[in-house]
C-alpha cells in the first residue's frame, strides 16, 4: 500500500454558504407579530376613535393583562420544548385561593396575595417534577395535573363569589405617578422577564429547547432548566390569577378555563416555535394584545353573535399563515 | 502516574456486545489514537469516559483516583471533555452562545456579559482565521453555517472548556487539509500544555502526523497499543483486521452478462458521481467505512433520497425514481436495517407488517386476507419465519425475525432488484445464515442483488464484487481473489484516490 506522508482530504470542500438572513428570524422572531398588532390597532382607531385615549387604554390594557402574564409564563415553558396545559386551571386555583383567604381572613391582602403566589409556584412545581424528571410527556402530564388543580379550585370555592375589600380592587384599576396600576405590573413583569434573558439559565434554556441531547452532552442541567421553566409558569400564572382578582374583586374557580390554550396560541403568535429553542417573551406580549384586540375588533364592528367565533378563529389562522409563510421562505 | 486509566470496560446494548473488557491508558501530554473498524465500540469507550454512557462493568481512573460520573455535567467538572462526532451545537442558537454555552462570561451582578462573550469568541473565532471561510462572526446562527464550519465551532466549543483531558472522535471528518493542520496546530500546544488528547479518526494519515501512540480496537476490546513512531501502517491496519485476514471471498454466483442495472454519474445526498453496473444474478457488495455514500446509493435508487444529477437505466430502459412507490412498480425492494425506524410496525400484528407492499403496490381497497395468505405463506416458510400467530404484533418478534418480517414483505412484491442496507444489523447468527441462505436463492433466479453493509466479513462472503466507496465516490472495486479482508481495508481506510492502487 503506498503510504503518502501528506494528509489528504477525502472530500471535496463542501460548498460555502453565505451568511442568510435567516437569523432574523431567531434573534426577532416577535416582529411579525408587531406588524399584526398594528394592523390590529389601526383597524381598532378607525373603528371606535378614542381608542387611544388614556381611560380607553387602560382599561383595554386591564382586560388583556390576565391573559399576557400566563402567556409570559407559557412562553418559557414552550421554549424548554414543553408546555404547560394545566397554566389556566393554576389561573383559576390562585384567583379562588387568594380571595378565600383574603375573604375568611377579614380583608388580609398579603397573606392572600402570598398564598396565591406559593401556590401558583407549588403547582409549577409539581408540572416540572414529573416531566423533567420522572420523564413524563409533557402534554398529557400537563393536562392531567390541570384537570387536577381545577378539582382542587372548585374544593376550595365551589361557586364564584367572594369579596376582597374595595381598597384593593380601587388602586388595581386606579394609577400611580400618573401611570395605571396594570402598567406598572406589566412593566415590572417585563423588567423581571428582562433580568432572566440575561441570566445564564436564559441561555440554557434555549439549548435545552433548541437541541437536547447536545445541551445534555455540554454538560446543561436538563432536569433543574425544565423544572425552573415550568416553575416560572406557575409563577406567572399566579399573577395573572391575582390579576383576575383585582379585575373582578372576587373569585371564579372556572375564570382560567380558556387561558391554556388561548396563552399557547399567544406564544406561538408571538414567533416562539412549538418545538423550542426560538422565540421571546416580548412575542408573547404582542400576542397576547393580538388576541385581545381580535375581540375588540370583533365587538366594535358589531358582528353578529353567532359568527363572532368564525370570525376570530380566521382572523387567528391569517395571523399564524404569516409566520408559517416566513418559516417556509426561510427553508425550514 | 497516568492521566486515566479505563480498565475491564463492559458494555451491551440489548443483545449486542458493544464493549468486552476494553482497556486505555492516557498518559499526561499526549496524543493517544484510537482506532479501529465500525462498530469495534470506540465511541462507545468515549462516551462511557465522558460520562454519556453508562459502563455495565469495570473501572475509570483518573489521576489515580476512581471516579463514576453520573452524566457528561459531572466529567467535565473533573476536566474532561470530548468533541462529538455527531456535533453537540444548538443550531438556534448564536456561535458565541454555542462556543460558551453553560460558561457565559458573567458580570459582577451575575447577569450574561454580552460583550464579553462577544469578544470572546472573536478571538476563538481568529485562531481559525481565514480557515474557517465567510459569514463567520460571533453573531452568526449555527444553523446558517456549512458542515466544515460548524465542525470547526464545535471544535472551538471544546477548547475553549479548557479541559485537562479532551478526546476527539472524527474531528476532522468535514475539515479540509488547511482546517486540520490548523486544528493539529492546536493540539500540539495543549500536549505541550500537559494536557492529554484522545485522538479519533478514520485517516490512518492523521494518526500517523499527529499521534505519540496508537491503540487499535477490535470487537470491542483493545488489541494493540504501541509508540506511534515503532509501529507502522501495515501493522495498525493488521491489527485492526485481525488473524482472519487471508480468509478469501468464496461467493460464486453465475450472474448473466445482460445488466440489470446502470447506473452513470449519479449525484444524490453524499453521493458524488457513481457510475456502475449490476448484472442479473449478481450480488454487489458497497464497502467503504460507515456514512460514505453506501446508504444514500441505495436510498437514491429506491426514489428515498432526491437526485441532483446523473441517469439510471433498469433492463436497458431510463428509471426516474420519483417515490418509492414508483420504485416498486419497477420491481426495486429496499430493506433497511434500521428495522425500528424504516421497517416494522412494532405495535401492528404480523400480518399486516407482512402484506403492506401487497397492498400498496396493488391499491387493494378491500383486504381479501385469505388470498393474501396465500400470496406470502411460501414466502414464509423459506424464510424460516418463527412466530406464535400471524395476528401476534410484530414488536413480539426477535430483531431477526422481524428483520425477516420486513424482507419477506419485499420478496412478496417479486422484485428484480433487491436494495440491502445494512440488513443483518443487529440480528443474531441463525437469522443471518437463513438470509444469506435467501440471498443465493434469489440470484440463482436471475434477482440481483445491492449490498450495503457495515460488516465487512459478511461483504466478503457473500458478495461477488465488492465497490468501496469514499466521500461519496467509488474508490476501488475488488473482484475475484482480489476479495481478500486485507484489501478491503485499505481501500477503505486509504485516503483519496490512493486507494485504487
Amino acid at each position: 500500500m503506498p503510504a503518502p506522508d501528506a494528509i489528504s482530504t477525502p472530500s471535496p470542500e463542501p460548498p460555502r454558504r453565505s451568511p442568510q438572513p435567516g437569523l432574523s428570524r431567531y434573534r426577532r422572531p416577535y416582529l411579525l407579530a408587531a406588524a399584526v398588532l398594528i394592523v390590529l390597532a389601526a383597524t381598532n382607531v378607525a373603528l371606535e376613535p378614542n381608542f387611544l385615549t388614556f381611560g380607553v387604554a387602560a382599561s383595554n390594557l386591564s382586560a388583556f393583562l390576565p391573559l399576557t402574564l400566563a402567556a409570559i409564563g407559557q412562553t418559557y415553558v414552550v421554549l424548554a420544548s414543553d408546555i404547560d396545559l394545566s397554566n389556566g386551571a393554576i389561573v383559576s386555583l390562585v384567583n379562588v385561593t387568594a380571595v378565600t383567604i383574603i375573604d375568611g381572613m377579614h380583608g388580609s391582602i398579603g397573606l392572600g396575595l402570598a398564598a396565591g403566589l406559593g401556590v401558583g409556584l407549588a403547582a409549577g412545581a409539581v408540572n416540572g417534577m414529573f416531566v423533567a424528571y420522572l420523564r413524563y410527556q409533557a402534554i398529557v402530564t400537563t393536562f392531567a395535573t390541570g384537570v387536577a388543580f381545577s378539582g382542587l379550585a372548585l374544593w376550595v370555592l365551589p361557586q364564584a363569589g367572594g369579596q376582597v375589600p374595595a381598597s384593593f380592587y380601587t388602586s388595581y384599576a386606579g394609577s400611580y405617578l400618573f401611570v395605571p396600576t396594570v402598567a406598572w405590573i406589566l412593566i415590572a413583569a417585563s423588567a423581571f422577564a428582562a433580568l432572566i434573558a440575561r441570566l445564564r439559565f436564559y441561555h440554557s434554556l434555549r439549548a435545552v429547547g433548541g437541541n437536547m441531547q447536545a445541551a445534555f452532552q455540554t454538560g446543561v442541567a436538563v432536569a433543574r432548566v425544565r423544572l425552573a421553566a415550568y416553575v416560572i409558569s406557575g409563577f406567572f400564572a399566579a399573577l395573572s390569577g391575582l390579576a383576575l382578582v383585582g379585575e373582578t374583586a372576587s373569585g371564579d374557580p372556572l375564570i382560567g378555563g380558556g387561558f391554556t390554550l388561548s396563552s399557547i396560541t399567544a406564544v406561538v403568535l408571538g414567533g416562539t416555535a412549538l418545538s423550542g429553542g426560538v422565540g421571546s417573551v416580548l412575542g408573547s406580549v404582542l400576542g397576547a394584545f393580538i388576541l385581545g384586540l381580535i375581540s375588540n375588533v370583533i365587538f366594535f364592528a358589531q358582528a353578529p353573535f353567532a359568527w363572532q367565533g368564525l370570525i376570530q378563529g380566521a382572523i387567528i389562522l391569517l395571523a399564524l399563515s404569516g409566520g408559517v409563510v416566513i418559516a417556509r421562505r426561510s427553508g425550514d | 502516574m497516568p492521566s486515566l486509566v479505563a480498565r475491564g470496560i463492559r458494555k451491551r446494548y440489548g443483545g449486542v456486545v458493544a464493549l468486552d473488557g476494553a482497556e486505555l491508558t492516557l498518559e499526561r501530554g499526549e496524543v493517544h489514537a484510537l482506532i479501529g473498524s465500525n462498530g469495534c465500540g470506540k465511541s462507545t469507550l468515549c462516551k462511557i469516559i465522558t460520562g454519556a454512557v453508562g459502563a455495565d462493568a469495570g473501572e475509570l481512573i483518573l489521576d489515580g483516583r476512581a471516579v463514576s460520573f453520573a452524566g457528561p455535567a459531572d466529567a467535565v467538572a473533573a476536566g474532561i471533555d470530548m468533541f462529538y462526532q455527531e456535533l453537540s451545537l444548538i443550531p438556534a442558537m448564536t456561535v458565541a452562545e454555542n462556543i460558551y454555552l453553560g460558561r457565559e462570561p458573567l458580570t459582577r451582578l451575575g447577569l450574561v456579559d454580552r460583550a464579553a462573550l462577544r469578544a470572546q469568541a472573536a478571538a476563538a473565532i481568529a485562531e481559525f482565521g481565514e480557515a474557517l471561510g465567510l459569514g463567520v462572526d460571533p453573531d452568526a446562527a449555527v444553523s446558517d453555517l456549512s458542515a466544515d464550519q460548524r465542525q470547526i465551532i464545535e471544535i472551538l466549543k471544546v477548547l475553549a472548556r479548557q479541559a485537562r483531558i479532551i478526546i476527539f472522535d472524527e474531528a476532522t471528518a468535514a475539515l479540509d487539509r488547511h482546517q486540520v493542520g490548523i486544528l493539529f496546530e492546536h493540539l500540539t500546544r495543549l500536549r505541550s500544555d500537559g494536557r492529554s488528547i484522545i485522538f479519533i479518526s478514520h485517516r490512518i494519515d492523521e494518526v500517523f502526523a499527529i499521534a505519540d501512540r496508537v491503540t487499535v480496537m477490535r470487537n470491542g476490546g483493545n488489541v494493540m497499543t504501541r509508540r506511534i513512531a515503532e509501529v507502522t501502517r501495515d501493522e495498525v491496519v493488521t491489527a485492526m483486521v485481525g488473524d482472519t485476514q487471508l480468509t478469501r471471498s468464496e461467493a460464486h454466483h453465475r450472474p448473466r452478462p445482460e445488466p440489470a442495472l446502470r447506473v452513470e454519474g449519479l449525484d444524490a445526498g453524499k453521493l458524488a458521481g457513481v457510475s456502475m453496473t449490476l448484472r442479473r444474478g449478481e450480488i454487489v457488495g458497497l464497502g467503504g467505512l460507515h456514512g460514505q455514500g453506501q446508504s444514500d446509493f441505495l436510498r437514491a435508487l429506491y426514489g428515498v433520497v432526491p437526485i441532483r444529477s446523473g441517469t439510471i437505466e433498469i433492463g436497458g430502459k431510463a428509471f426516474d425514481p420519483k417515490g418509492p412507490l414508483a420504485a416498486m412498480r419497477q420491481s426495486l425492494a429496499y430493506v433497511s436495517g434500521e428495522r425500528t425506524r424504516f421497517g416494522i410496525m412494532a405495535i401492528r400484528p404480523i400480518f399486516e407488517n407482512l402484506v403492506l407492499t401487497l397492498l400498496v403496490r396493488d391499491r387493494h381497497v378491500v383486504v381479501a386476507r385469505r388470498r393474501l395468505e396465500a400470496t406470502i405463506s411460501p414466502i414464509i416458510a423459506r424464510l424460516a419465519l418463527k412466530f406464535s400467530s400471524l395476528a401476534a404484533p410484530a414488536s413480539d418478534l426477535s430483531g431477526g425475525n422481524q428483520q425477516k418480517v420486513v424482507i419477506a414483505r419485499m420478496l412478496a412484491a417479486r422484485p428484480t432488484i433487491l436494495l440491502l442496507d445494512d440488513p443483518t444489523k443487529g440480528i443474531d447468527l441463525g437469522a443471518k445464515a437463513d438470509l444469506y441462505g435467501i440471498m443465493d436463492d434469489l440470484c440463482a433466479q436471475d434477482v440481483s442483488i445491492l449490498l450495503y453493509s457495515t460488516d465487512d466479513k459478511e461483504l466478503l462472503s457473500v458478495c461477488d464484487r465488492i465497490v468501496v466507496l469514499n466521500g461519496g465516490r467509488i474508490v476501488a472495486e475488488l473482484a475475484g481473489d482480489e476479495r481478500t479482508e486485507l484489501a478491503l481495508y485499505r481501500a477503505a481506510y486509504a485516503s483519496g484516490t490512493d486507494a485504487s492502487a
